[in-house]
């Protein structure tokens, strides 16, 4: 198999897209976010629970393909607990990770599990696949009214 | 209706006072027209003429049979769209892989199909059918296309097993 198709599609990924992890609408959200990308079809929602300046609690729902399935659910299980400001910076790197050049190293330890998706930035048609629900739970973070979008 | 753009060939006259446009078409067609485009479409009439459009349809009906033979001996493949009399199409779902991903996988292997809900939301909202793959087949696909479309479905299903 082509090597990487390999690299896209690692054990952890498809692992995260068959068992998504905190995939369930939230009671009681404090922040319901929605994040559509109408090309492609990838349509999820994001719910936050806030306590102060900390992510007490993060879920998401709706349907997409593996790498936005995926992406969104891991970044659930990073985010859970963290502060607005981690939450912020994290988005950032993971940005930055996603839309580097093919050639362009990134700082894997700042990242920690989500290095798995380094291999997106070899696909760009896919890239915004896996940043849509990093930018829904922006907004939810930092509400601008805008509609989510990474079309 | 005024003219939606200005340009050569859509003006008859101008003065300070008025300008007249030209008669129709020309007063919508400003600027130089797409001459290599219609050039193009007379030779690509000229080729589909050469060939004949019933050998055409011929080939490519058998080009589906034989795909549609093929894809159906994929384990969890399912064909979206069997009417008797169609077009030489094959849209399908494959097992939990969501068609972005498969467009990608086959991508890589040189094949270009179409993913998404192609035009038809309300219908495949309807059926509860969020994406599907869509390979076409033309007059110049080949059956060794298609075994190499059936070789790269077996590896998107490698990848979600």
């Amino acid at each position: 198999m082509n090597g990487d198709i390999r690299e896209l599609y690692q054990q952890m990924i498809m692992d995260h897209n068959k068992n998504p992890r905190n995939f369930h609408a939230m009671a009681g959200a404090d922040r319901t976010v929605e994040g559509y990308n109408p090309l492609c079809g990838d349509h999820f929602k994001v719910y936050l629970k806030l306590e102060g300046d900390v992510i007490k609690d993060i879920s998401f729902d709706g349907s997409g393909c593996a790498i936005s399935k995926s992406s969104a659910s891991m970044m659930t299980a990073a985010l859970k607990g963290k502060t607005r400001g981690e939450a912020k910076a994290l988005f950032e790197e993971v940005h930055k990770m996603l839309s580097r050049g093919i050639d362009e190293p990134f700082d894997a330890a700042k990242v920690g599990k989500l290095a798995t998706l380094g291999g997106v930035c070899e696909f760009p048609a896919r890239v915004k696949c896996a940043s849509l629900a990093w930018h829904t739970m922006l907004e939810g973070l930092e509400p601008t009214g805008k509609q989510v979008t990474t079309e | 209706m005024p003219p939606y753009q200005g340009g050569g060939d859509m003006i008859r006259s101008v003065s300070f006072e008025k300008t007249i446009y030209n008669d129709l078409p020309y007063k919508f067609e400003a600027g130089t027209p797409h001459i290599a485009g219609v050039i193009g479409l007379g030779v690509a009439i000229d080729y589909i003429s050469s060939i004949g459009l019933d050998r055409i349809e011929a080939y490519e009906q058998e080009l589906l049979k034989y795909g549609t033979e093929k894809l159906l001996q994929i384990p969890d493949l399912r064909l979206i769209g069997t009417a008797k009399h169609k077009s030489a199409i094959l849209s399908f779902v494959l097992g939990e892989a969501h068609a972005h991903d498969i467009g990608t996988i086959l991508d890589r292997q040189g094949i270009a199909i179409r993913a998404g809900h192609h035009c038809a939301m309300p219908v495949m909202e309807r059926f509860n059918v969020p994406a599907t793959t869509r390979a076409s087949l033309a007059f110049y696909n080949t059956r060794e296309e298609i075994d190499r479309l059936v070789a790269a479905l077996h590896e998107v299903t490698e990848v979600f097993r």
